[in-house]
């Protein structure tokens, strides 16, 4: 799972509601990513091509547990989301939906918006190619990669209800 | 194990669960609201459409709007009524409160039990020595609904020791507020955090209730608060079914521990952008508000009303500032018409709302222009969620919402001790 793509970066603390604005919330997810993150970079959603990389600070998607936020960010065409870390219930919701994040300590002082990143889902490595620096992510569980092979949650309940 | 882990083992047919576990568990109890509702529903009947298990643990709670300002939220409810009724699940229609108060005074909240939600401050349910978690939507949507289960990661458990007694007019949202900028946004990612010490200890329900609040804010998983005999006494009033209390063991083990004094503590307030932007009452003096509220997960109890009322009882609040008062639930405005407060609010110059969520997110109400200004016992100030991303929302207790609403800018409740008379 590798793609290389453009870096659009943001800042730290943002919560899901500067991802989807709250008054968008009954909209369709398509409707909602040509106004994804608005009110912090209104290029993004404008410009943004599919393959880019989203790469944000920390705890990067905090507040509300609404699914609709990574949704919105997948529906632009990222191919993943990198952060410093991100919020519990964004994390848990992009493997649900089958949006691959990585949590990769140092990576916002080590790329600039614009720069050309590629990222490892599988090695757990991002690659500034324009600078030429590289940062290894955290450690995804196996059970989480699993859940991103297959595409998500739903494709996997029935088995995993099965288990418990 | 302490109770997170005691709960989760039973609850997924183990003996015994260790943090960084991955767990499927049968789930107790699954709240939502109109919004994520309408959300988790639409993935359910389109993308898993499987039947519902169990609708008798699902409650919807139209705490957004009070009524709907347009057609489209208008057609929304009605979708979301459609859906509970296709299903069987519980429905408490606009005017029943907020989703939180509401399913305790129901009788969905029962210790040793596992709440689920996509209401990201869920875990304010561990106040009744539950594990309580926000899930996202498709957890709802293809585990939670068709198979009345769930996957969870065993969280690893910090412990917050409080300590002390505060003092006069300050209050334990100022406490819980404090403790968010002590631990800070992102301080406890992932963890489970258990509040205890003589200070949580002694404190009745509602007010333990606003330190798991703080939980989501500080990045945690889930906090609770252990369940003892008051816990018992409180859910008796809420519901007759049974519940197991669990209790953590007393050799469990923590990830780390944390001790607090609040001894000294002033009055708090969290201004915008962020909750860990909290600083004592005296950063944000004479700034000025337009707008002050009672309202939201963590406000709007009877304790904030009766503390408004101590403080404007005989006086009229600042010519331009709108007080907006929403009871957490019926109950609620029931005992404040019972007490005497809301004549005493309403001749102070507030303005009684519906049992609802309030301003949240200005989906019904609290929209504000990008000068305005707002005083409230929210649990969220981020930009944006009220109208203008300028627009400001300070977070404090009732007394300091209360005396900011008099003087028309952000006051320390303080001046009005031993002054008035009345607090």
């Amino acid at each position: 799972m590798t793609s290389r793509g453009r870096c659009w970066k943001f800042g730290d603390n943002i919560p899901t509601d500067q991802i989807v604005r709250s008054d968008r919330a009954f909209a369709s997810i398509p409707e909602m990513a040509k106004h994804v993150l608005e009110n912090l970079n209104p290029a993004f959603a404008r410009d943004v091509q599919p393959g880019d990389i989203l790469v944000a600070g920390k705890h990067f998607g905090q507040s509300s547990g609404r699914a609709i936020a990574p949704k919105a960010l997948k529906a632009t065409g990222i191919a993943a989301v990198v952060v410093e870390y991100a919020a519990r219930l964004f994390y848990r919701n992009c493997f649900e939906i089958g949006l691959p994040l990585l949590e990769c300590p140092g990576i916002t002082d080590g790329v600039s918006d614009g720069d050309t990143l590629t990222v490892d889902m599988t090695a757990g490595l991002v690659r500034n190619e324009t600078t030429g620096r590289e940062f290894r992510a955290r450690p995804i569980d196996p059970f989480l990669m699993g859940m991103l092979a297959v595409g998500g949650l739903i494709p996997m309940a029935s088995r995993l209800a099965g288990e418990g | 194990m302490n109770l997170v882990e005691k709960i989760l083992a039973r609850a997924s047919g183990r003996l015994k669960v260790s943090p960084g576990e991955v767990v499927v568990a049968n789930v107790d109890t699954l709240l939502l609201h109109d919004l994520s509702g309408y959300i988790t529903s639409r993935v359910f009947e389109n993308e898993v459409k499987l039947p519902m298990r169990y609708p008798e643990r699902v409650a919807m709670v139209f705490d957004h709007h009070f009524s709907p300002p347009n057609e489209e939220r208008a057609n929304i409810l009605e979708e979301n009524r459609a859906f509970a009724r296709r299903h069987g699940i519980h429905l408490f229609d606009c005017g029943s409160g907020n989703i939180h108060h509401v399913g305790v005074r129901n009788g969905f909240v029962r210790p040793g039990t596992i709440v689920v939600g996509s209401d990201s401050h869920t875990p304010v349910h561990g106040a009744l020595g539950c594990f309580a978690v926000g899930l996202g939507n498709n957890s709802h949507a293809a585990m939670v609904m068709p198979f009345g289960k769930a996957w969870f990661r065993v969280p690893e458990t910090i412990q917050i020791k409080l300590s002390g007694r505060h003092k006069p007019v300050v209050t334990p949202r100022d406490a819980a507020l404090w403790l968010t900028g002590q631990i800070g946004e992102g301080g406890a990612v992932y963890k489970a955090l258990q509040f205890t010490g003589p200070y949580i200890k002694e404190l009745e329900i509602w007010d333990r209730w606003l330190f798991p609040l703080i939980t989501i804010d500080v990045g945690g998983k889930c906090g609770y608060v252990e369940p003892d005999e008051k816990t018992i006494a409180f859910v008796r009033t809420m519901t007759e079914e049974p519940f197991d209390l669990v209790t953590s063991d007393p050799d469990s083990e923590y990830e780390a521990v944390w001790e607090y004094d609040i001894s000294e503590l002033e009055p708090q307030v969290a201004a915008s952008p962020t909750l860990g932007n909290v600083k004592p009452v005296g950063a944000f003096a004479g700034a000025p508000v337009q707008w002050a509220e009672l309202g939201g997960h963590g406000g709007g109890r009877l304790e904030d009303i009766r503390q408004a009322a101590q403080i404007l009882r005989g006086r009229k609040i600042a010519p331009g500032v709108k007080f907006n008062i929403v009871p957490s639930s019926r109950p609620v405005f029931a005992e404040a018409c019972r007490e005497g407060l809301v004549e005493i609010l309403h001749e102070a110059g507030c303005s009684w709302f519906p049992p609802c969520s309030g301003s949240n997110q200005a989906i019904n109400m609290g929209a504000m222009s990008k000068t305005e200004a707002m005083v409230s016992t929210h649990a969220r100030n981020f930009p944006g969620r009220n109208g203008s991303p300028d627009a400001m929302m300070y977070l404090g207790s009732a007394y300091t919402v209360a005396a900011s609403a008099l003087k028309g800018c952000i006051a320390d409740p303080r001046e009005f001790w031993n002054k008035g008379g009345t607090v």
